[in-house]
C-alpha cells in the first residue's frame, strides 16, 4: 500500500522530467520498460548484496528511473535469502524475481538444477573487465563487489597497535577481542573463510579459536560488536564499517598487507519469475552507473569503472586484493561450514 | 486457564453413548449441529491437519514420498543434534524454575499482602509481557555484553576490576533473559489462584501457632500449586519454542538449541522430513509434561472455592512489606526498566557507540523508518492487520466453541474443547513447520500470503482465547438465556441479547491477550513470511543481523508504542485486570 503511494508520488514528481530520462534509455531498456509496465509487472528482489539501507536506496533509485514498475526489497543474509528462495521453489510458488546473493555457490547450484533464466544484460559489457562473464552461459552476472578487511575500534586500539595482516589476528594479545560472522549465515564470511583456508590452511581457524572470537551471524554483526566496544578488532566488511564510521561511530578499516578479500556477488533471475521483463530491466539497472552511484554513496564498491569510490575508501586499483575462484567458493563453502562447526561448536 | 482439564477431556468422550447420541441428533439436524460441523472442520484445518502432515512428512523419503525412517536416523545420528535437544530441555527447565522464583513472591505480595506499590508491580508484569522476547534480548546485549555492557562497565568502574562479571553470551545468560520476559505467565496464573484463597484457611494455621512464612509455605502456596504448575509448563514450552533470543545469544555463546538447529535443516537443501522428525521429541516432551501434571494433581484436592464467599484480608507485613516492594522493584528494574532505557537511548542516537551526549541525539532513525523504509512501513501495517485478524478470529472461534461446549448443545462437545487446547502443547516453530508442510504447496498454495499468517497466529493462540472464553462462559447461568427462549426468542437472539453483553469485557480481555502475543510472535512467522507478508518481528530479526541497532531499536519503539495504544484502549473496554480474569 505504502509502496503504491510512493510509486504514485514518484510518478507524479518525475512525470515532468520523464522526457529527459526516457531519452537516455536504450531501445532494449525501453522495450523492457514498456513491456513491464504493460503487464503490470513489479520486481521482488531477494538481496543479500547490501545492508538494508543501501538495498532500499537502490530499489528507490530504480523506481525513480522507471516510474510505474515498483520494487519489493527483501533484504536478508545470503543463506537466509537462499533458504527463502528454496522454500518458494519447493512450495511451487514464484515470489522472487531477482536473486542477489553473496555466495557464488548458490548460483552454481541453482544453475545446475536449471532454475536460472538465461539473460545477458546490455550492461554486462560495461562493468570492470575482471567481473565480466563469470558465467559463460549468462545465467548470472556480477552486480556488486565488496571488500572484507580488518576493522577495529579506534577508542580501544590505536592505528599503530591495530593488526596489519590476517595472521596478526591470531596473536594472543587479541584474546577475547576478535569478532567474526558465521559462514552458515553470511556469504561474505563463507568466502572469507575459504580465502583464509587457502592462504593459511584450516590451522588459521584452529588458532583463531584459541583467541575465543565472538561469533555473530552476518558479517555486519562485527560492526555492532566494534561500535559497542564489546570487541576491538574484526574481520569485517568495508561498506558497512565505513558507513558507520561516517555516522560518527569510533571504528576504522585497515587494508591487510596479505590481501584484502575482494568479494564479487552476482545476481540472477529465477526461471519461474512471473515478472520477466521487470526482472531483466532490474538486472540492467543493477549494472548501470546509476545503481553504482547509489552503491558508492552508501560506501559499497562500484562495478562500473567510471564511478569513483566513496570518500574514505580506496580505489580498487590501489588495493592488494585476493579473490578465490568460483569453483573454490562453491565447493569450499559447504566444506568450511562443517569444519567451522567442528572447530567452533556452532 | 485450566490446562489440567485437557487430558481429561481427551478421554471423557470416547464412549459409545456419544456416537449413539450423534446418530440420534443427525435425524433432527439443528442449526447448532451444523455449526458444530463447521467448527470441527475449522479446527481440523487449523490444528489436526498441520500436525498430521508434519508426522507424515517425518516418515516420507525426500522426493519419492516412500515410507522411511531415514529422516529420524539423520535427525538423531549426530551428537551435535542430540546436544541441541538436551540444551533445549535444560533451557526450558531452567527458565521455568527461574520464572517461578521470580513470579510467585510477586504474585503472593500483590494478592495477599499489604505491600505498597502494587500498581507498580502490575506495570512491571504488563511491561514484561508486551516486550517481544528478542527485543528484550537486544536490550540485554547492550546491558550485559561482557566488555561493553553498561552493567559491566559500571562494575569495572566501581570496583576497579579488569573484567566485567556478567556475560550475556552464556547459558545462564540465556536462561535469565528468557525468564525475565516469560515470568508474567506464572504471575498471572498464580495471582488469579491466590485471589480465590480465602483468609480463613490461613487463619486456621495462624491459630494453631504458625507464623506468616509457615502459613504461606504450608497452606497458601500448596493450595495454588496447580496454578504454579500450569505457569511452569507454559514457560517451559515458551522457552523451548523461542527462536529469536537463542539466535542472538546462543550462537555467540557457541551452543545450539532445537530451534536454531531446526533452522539449519531449512537451509539448502531443505529437509522438511528431517525437520519434522527432529521436532517430534518436542511434542512428546510437552505431552509428557501435561501427563505428569495430571498425575501430580490427581491425588490431591485443591478446592479453595467453596462458593461460600470466605473473607479475604491482606496480610500485614510490617517493615517487611518494603523488602517485598524492593524485590518487585528489583525485578522491574531488570525485566523492563534497564533494557527499555538502553533501547530508547539507542533509538534516539546517531551512533549508539558514542553513548549519551546531546550532539548524539537524533530523530532520524524514526523518521527513516516511518518515511523512507518501505519494508518497515509495510511490516508495521502487516503486524497489526495480522494481530487484529488473528485476535478476532480466535476470539470468535473460541466463543462459539466455549458456548457450545458449556451448554452441551452437541454430542462430543468436549472434542471441540480438546482441539482448541491442543495447539497449547505444540511449540510455535513446530506448528509453523506443520503449516508449511500442509498448506504452503498447491492446491492451497498459501505460502507467502496474509491468510497463512493469520491462520497460523490464530491456531497458535487459540488455546489462550478458548481458556478465557470457557472460564467466562461458566459464569453465565443458562437460566438467563432460558428466560429469553421461554419468551419466544431464538437461541441466536438469546446469545445476542444476554450472553454477548454479559461477556463483553471477558471477550475483549481474551482478544487483547491474543493481540499482544500476535504482535510479538516470531518463531512461527519466521518460517511462514513471504516478501509482502513480513511482520515487525521478522524485520527486527533481519535488522539484528546488520549491526544497525539504532534503527532496530527505533522499530522496536514503534511496535511498543502502537501496542501500548491498543492496550490502553483495551483497559477501557476490558478492565485493567484483563490478564487475570479467569473465573
Amino acid at each position: 500500500m505504502a509502496r503504491g503511494l510512493i510509486a504514485f508520488a514518484a510518478a507524479v514528481s518525475i512525470g515532468l522530467s520523464l522526457g529527459a530520462s526516457a531519452a537516455e534509455m536504450t531501445d532494449h531498456e525501453k522495450q523492457l520498460y514498456e513491456a513491464a509496465k504493460e503487464n503490470g509487472e513489479q520486481v521482488t528482489w531477494y538481496v543479500a548484496h547490501f545492508n538494508s539501507e543501501t538495498a532500499e536506496a537502490v530499489g528507490k533509485a530504480f523506481e525513480e528511473k522507471y516510474p510505474g514498475v515498483s520494487v519489493n526489497v527483501v533484504r536478508t543474509t545470503a543463506q537466509v535469502a537462499y533458504q527463502r528462495l528454496m522454500q518458494d521453489l519447493q512450495a511451487g510458488v514464484s515470489q522472487c524475481d531477482v536473486f542477489s546473493s553473496t555466495d557464488v555457490g548458490h548460483y552454481v547450484a541453482l544453475k545446475e538444477e536449471g532454475q536460472l533464466m538465461e539473460y545477458r544484460p546490455e550492461n554486462a559489457e560495461k562493468i570492470y573487465d575482471a567481473y565480466k562473464d563469470i558465467d559463460p552461459d549468462n545465467t548470472y552476472h556480477v552486480t556488486s563487489a565488496g571488500l572484507v578487511l580488518i576493522t577495529y575500534n579506534t577508542k580501544e586500539v590505536s592505528e599503530e597497535e591495530a593488526p596489519k595482516n590476517w595472521t596478526d589476528l591470531l596473536d594472543p594479545k587479541w584474546k577475547d577481542k576478535v569478532s567474526v560472522g558465521h559462514p552458515s549465515y553470511s556469504g561474505y564470511v563463507g568466502t572469507w573463510v575459504v580465502a583464509m583456508r587457502k592462504l593459511y590452511g584450516w590451522d588459521f581457524f584452529e588458532k583463531l579459536e584459541e583467541n575465543n572470537p565472538q561469533i555473530g551471524r552476518s558479517i555486519n554483526d562485527t560492526v555492532t560488536m566494534l561500535n559497542s566496544g564489546e570487541r576491538t578488532v574484526a574481520a569485517g566488511p568495508a561498506a558497512t564499517t565505513l558507513r558507520s564510521a561516517a555516522r560518527g561511530n569510533p571504528i576504522a578499516v585497515i587494508y591487510p598487507t596479505d590481501g584484502t578479500l575482494l568479494m564479487i556477488a552476482p545476481s540472477g533471475i529465477p526461471k519461474v519469475s512471473e515478472n520477466p521483463n521487470a526482472a531483466k530491466l532490474y538486472m540492467e539497472f543493477l549494472m548501470s552507473p546509476e545503481a553504482a552511484q547509489v552503491q558508492v554513496e552508501n560506501f559499497s564498491e562500484s562495478v562500473r569503472p567510471e564511478v569513483p569510490p566513496a570518500p574514505g575508501g580506496r580505489p580498487l586499483s590501489e588495493v592488494e586484493t585476493i579473490r578465490p575462484t568460483i569453483e573454490e567458493i562453491s565447493e569450499g563453502i559447504p566444506e568450511v561450514k562443517e569444519l567451522w562447526r567442528d572447530t567452533f561448536g556452532v | 486457564m485450566t490446562i489440567s482439564s485437557l487430558p481429561e477431556t481427551a478421554t471423557a468422550h470416547t464412549d459409545r453413548r456419544g456416537w449413539a447420541a450423534l446418530l440420534q441428533r443427525l435425524r433432527h439436524l439443528e442449526p447448532s449441529s451444523l455449526l458444530w460441523i463447521v467448527l470441527i472442520a475449522i479446527l481440523i484445518f487449523l490444528v489436526v491437519s498441520p500436525m498430521v502432515r508434519l508426522f507424515i512428512a517425518s516418515l516420507e523419503a525426500k522426493g519419492t514420498g516412500a515410507l522411511t525412517i531415514a529422516n529420524y536416523i539423520t535427525a538423531y545420528s549426530r551428537e551435535r543434534y542430540i546436544d541441541a535437544l538436551l540444551n533445549s530441555l535444560a533451557l526450558g527447565a531452567g527458565t521455568a524454575v527461574l520464572s517461578v522464583v521470580i513470579a510467585v513472591p510477586m504474585a503472593w505480595a500483590v494478592s495477599r499482602t499489604d505491600m505498597p506499590g502494587k500498581r507498580f508491580a502490575w506495570l512491571v508484569v504488563l511491561g514484561a509481557f508486551i516486550v517481544p522476547p528478542y527485543l528484550g534480548a537486544i536490550g540485554w546485549i547492550l546491558l550485559a555484553g561482557p566488555n561493553s555492557g553498561w552493567m559491566n562497565q559500571a562494575w569495572t568502574w566501581i570496583t576497579g576490576a579488569e573484567d566485567g562479571i556478567f556475560n550475556v553470551y552464556s547459558f545462564p545468560g540465556l536462561v535469565i533473559i528468557i525468564a525475565l520476559n516469560a515470568f508474567p505467565f506464572v504471575f498471572i496464573f498464580t495471582k488469579a489462584a491466590l485471589d480465590l484463597v480465602s483468609s480463613e484457611m490461613e487463619d486456621a494455621a495462624n491459630i494453631l501457632g504458625a507464623g506468616t512464612l509457615t502459613t504461606t509455605f504450608k497452606v497458601t502456596l500448596p493450595l495454588v500449586w496447580p496454578a504454579i504448575l500450569a505457569g511452569f509448563i507454559i514457560v517451559f514450552l515458551e522457552a523451548i519454542a523461542l527462536f529469536g533470543t537463542p539466535a542472538l545469544i546462543a550462537i555467540p555463546a557457541r551452543f545450539n538449541v532445537v530451534t536454531t538447529q531446526l533452522w539449519q535443516f531449512f537451509v539448502y537443501p531443505i529437509q522438511v522430513g528431517v525437520a519434522s522428525a527432529y521436532a517430534m521429541p518436542l511434542l512428546l516432551v510437552t505431552v509428557a509434561l501435561i501427563w505428569v501434571q495430571k498425575l501430580v494433581l490427581a491425588r490431591k484436592g485443591f478446592v479453595s472455592q467453596t462458593g461460600k464467599g470466605g473473607e479475604r484480608r491482606m496480610i500485614e507485613l510490617g517493615p517487611m512489606r518494603w523488602v517485598l516492594f524492593g524485590y518487585c522493584f528489583f525485578i522491574g528494574l531488570f525485566a523492563v526498566l534497564l533494557p527499555m532505557i538502553v533501547l530508547i537511548q539507542a533509538s534516539f542516537s546517531k551512533a549508539w557507540g558514542r553513548g549519551l551526549t546531546l550532539d548524539n541525539l537524533t530523530l532520524h532513525n524514526y523518521a527513516y523508518l516511518l518515511f523512507d523504509h518501505d519494508m518497515a512501513q509495510q511490516s508495521i501495517i502487516n503486524t497489526f492487520i495480522y494481530a487484529i485478524g488473528a485476535a478476532c478470529f480466535a476470539a470468535l472461534l473460541a466463543l462459539c466453541i466455549a458456548y457450545i461446549v458449556n451448554r452441551r448443545l452437541v454430542p462430543l462437545g468436549d472434542v471441540l474443547g480438546f482441539l482448541c487446547m491442543a495447539p497449547f502443547v505444540i511449540p510455535g516453530i513446530v506448528l509453523a513447520i506443520g503449516f508449511y508442510a500442509a498448506y504452503a504447496s498447491p492446491p492451497l498454495a498459501l505460502y507467502g500470503t496474509a491468510t497463512l499468517m493469520i491462520l497460523a497466529f490464530t491456531a497458535r493462540f487459540l488455546p489462550i482465547a478458548y481458556a478465557n472464553s470457557a472460564a467466562a462462559m461458566r459464569t453465565v447461568h443458562p437460566e438467563m438465556e432460558e428466560a429469553v427462549r421461554i419468551l419466544g426468542g431464538g437461541r441466536l437472539q438469546a446469545i445476542r441479547a444476554v450472553v454477548a453483553p454479559l461477556l463483553k469485557r471477558s471477550i475483549a480481555g481474551g482478544w487483547l491477550l491474543v493481540f499482544i502475543l500476535a504482535t510479538r510472535e516470531l518463531s512461527a512467522a519466521i518460517f511462514l513470511v513471504g516478501p509482502t507478508t513480513r511482520t515487525i518481528s521478522v524485520v527486527l530479526y533481519d535488522l539484528s543481523e546488520e549491526g544497525n541497532f539504532e534503527v532496530l531499536a527505533a522499530l522496536g519503539g514503534i511496535l511498543l508504542v502502537i501496542t501500548l495504544v491498543f492496550v490502553l484502549i483495551g483497559f477501557k473496554v476490558a478492565g485493567r485486570d484483563f490478564m487475570l480474569r479467569r473465573s
